[in-house]
């Protein structure tokens, strides 16, 4: 779209703020829309993205970490966004970072509790990371040689119980034994600020929202 | 058995204190309704002799039991094909609803230990789940060798971790002197625990 025509430039924040309004209001048929039409009409993809998907998806962590929205809103915004975010990807110019990182998730070892671990994946994924998921009962060992393997910057980790909550402290070692680069984040009911210290992680996620917000810091994103 | 769960409880689970809007109750309406079909709770206790290889928190107590229960598999199997399916606020919902009725379920369960423990003449009786509280979680394997009922369907993992998911377990005890700490109060998340309420 021509950026110099004041008509146009008026027409690109219309479509933005629908594009904007959809994701917060979770509507996934009318962000895909709203996405196909704006790519229609030549609008930059950069705009779309942080204009209208990132910059609503980051309203609604916050309105959710403020107990404003709770989670089944922020789970139709993050397929809302998702949605528009698998029309733009096609789009990306060589250039572009299509993902804002790459994160490795799954329960620790032992572990077969996925609910918070899958709410996590979806609302990073929703927010444009990258997620590799490797489920359920996750040794120390698998953790690390998948983020090696996709070249993660992040592993994520969630527990329940206190009895598996110990194989956390495993991949943290592994990776300072290793010198690897990877970021450690851990979350889940058992664990807490105290825990992450103890075991030398860098970050802990209170709750899903949370858990997004400190990814995004570790990252510097 | 009949585990009922109720809109406003469900919503309140999941953290609304006000109406929120229709779609959202719509969802909640279509889970609650799956929920019926979903779930086939099942329990079972047993009372406990004195033995050599007792759980210390069964120790000294006059009576004690081990009990179990189980949403069963369907249920397991539907949160699962719905976030497969894309569809997570549902199965998030399915899955606190599932955690309600779990919790109901056990506390049936509770109450039947109560009255067979109340017609032997004890009233007050303590009950603690492996894992929590001082209690080694391979406390499971010495639970489910005693309960030993195909029937109930629940499975452990090497981890001791109960399948389905949407299960629970514990010991009981009535009367005598309680040896040890069993209590929250040590956990040095006593003030913060999100399991406390």
């Amino acid at each position: 779209m021509e950026r110099g025509n004041p008509e146009d430039k008026e027409m690109t924040v219309d479509i933005i703020k629908e594009i904007y309004d959809a994701v917060l209001e979770g509507n996934v048929d009318e962000a895909s829309s709203r996405v196909q039409q704006a790519l229609n009409s030549k609008v930059e993809v950069k705009e779309i993205l942080n204009r209208g998907l990132i910059a609503a998806m980051d309203l609604v962590g916050e309105k959710f970490g403020e107990g404003e929205l709770f989670i089944p809103q922020v789970l139709w915004s993050a397929k809302a966004m998702q949605g528009g975010m698998d029309l733009l990807k096609p789009h990306f110019s060589p250039t572009d970072r299509a993902e804002k990182g790459t994160v490795v998730i799954g329960t620790a070892k032992g572990d077969i509790h996925d609910i918070g671990k899958n709410l996590v994946a979806i609302m990073l994924e929703g927010s444009g990371f990258k997620v590799a998921d490797l489920g359920v009962d996750v040794t120390p060992e698998r953790f690390v040689e998948k983020a090696v393997e996709v070249k993660a910057d992040v592993i994520a980790m969630s527990a329940l119980l206190t009895t598996t909550m110990q194989s956390m402290g495993e991949v943290v070692s592994v990776i300072k034994a290793k010198k690897l680069p990877f970021k450690v984040i851990i979350g889940g009911a058992p664990v807490d600020q105290a825990f992450c210290q103890e075991i030398g992680a860098d970050a802990y996620g209170m709750d899903a929202a949370d858990g997004l917000r400190k990814v995004k810091g570790l990252l510097g994103r | 058995m009949n585990i009922q769960i109720h809109r406003e409880e469900l919503l309140k689970q999941i953290g609304y204190k006000e109406p929120p809007q229709p779609r959202l109750l719509e969802m909640v309406d279509e889970v609650l309704g799956l929920l019926e079909e979903l779930i086939e709770p099942k329990q079972a206790f047993k009372e406990i002799e004195d033995q050599k290889d007792l759980p210390p928190f069964l120790i000294g107590a006059v009576l004690k039991y081990t009990g179990a229960a189980t949403l069963g598999p369907k249920f397991e199997n539907k949160v699962k094909d719905l976030f497969d399916e894309g569809k997570p606020a549902e199965a998030y919902i399915l899955d606190t609803a599932g955690s309600i009725a779990i919790t109901k379920t056990g506390n049936l369960l509770w109450d039947e230990i109560r009255q067979d423990a109340a017609a032997k003449g004890f009233k007050k009786g303590l009950r603690r789940t492996p894992g929590c509280r001082g209690i080694e979680i391979e406390t499971q394997q010495w639970i489910f060798e005693r309960l030993a009922d195909p029937e109930l369907g629940i499975t452990l993992t090497e981890s001791c971790m109960m399948f389905p998911r949407k299960s629970l377990s514990f010991l009981a005890r009535f009367g005598g002197k309680l040896k040890g700490t069993f209590s929250c109060k040590g956990c040095h998340q006593y003030t913060d625990c999100t399991l406390r309420g």
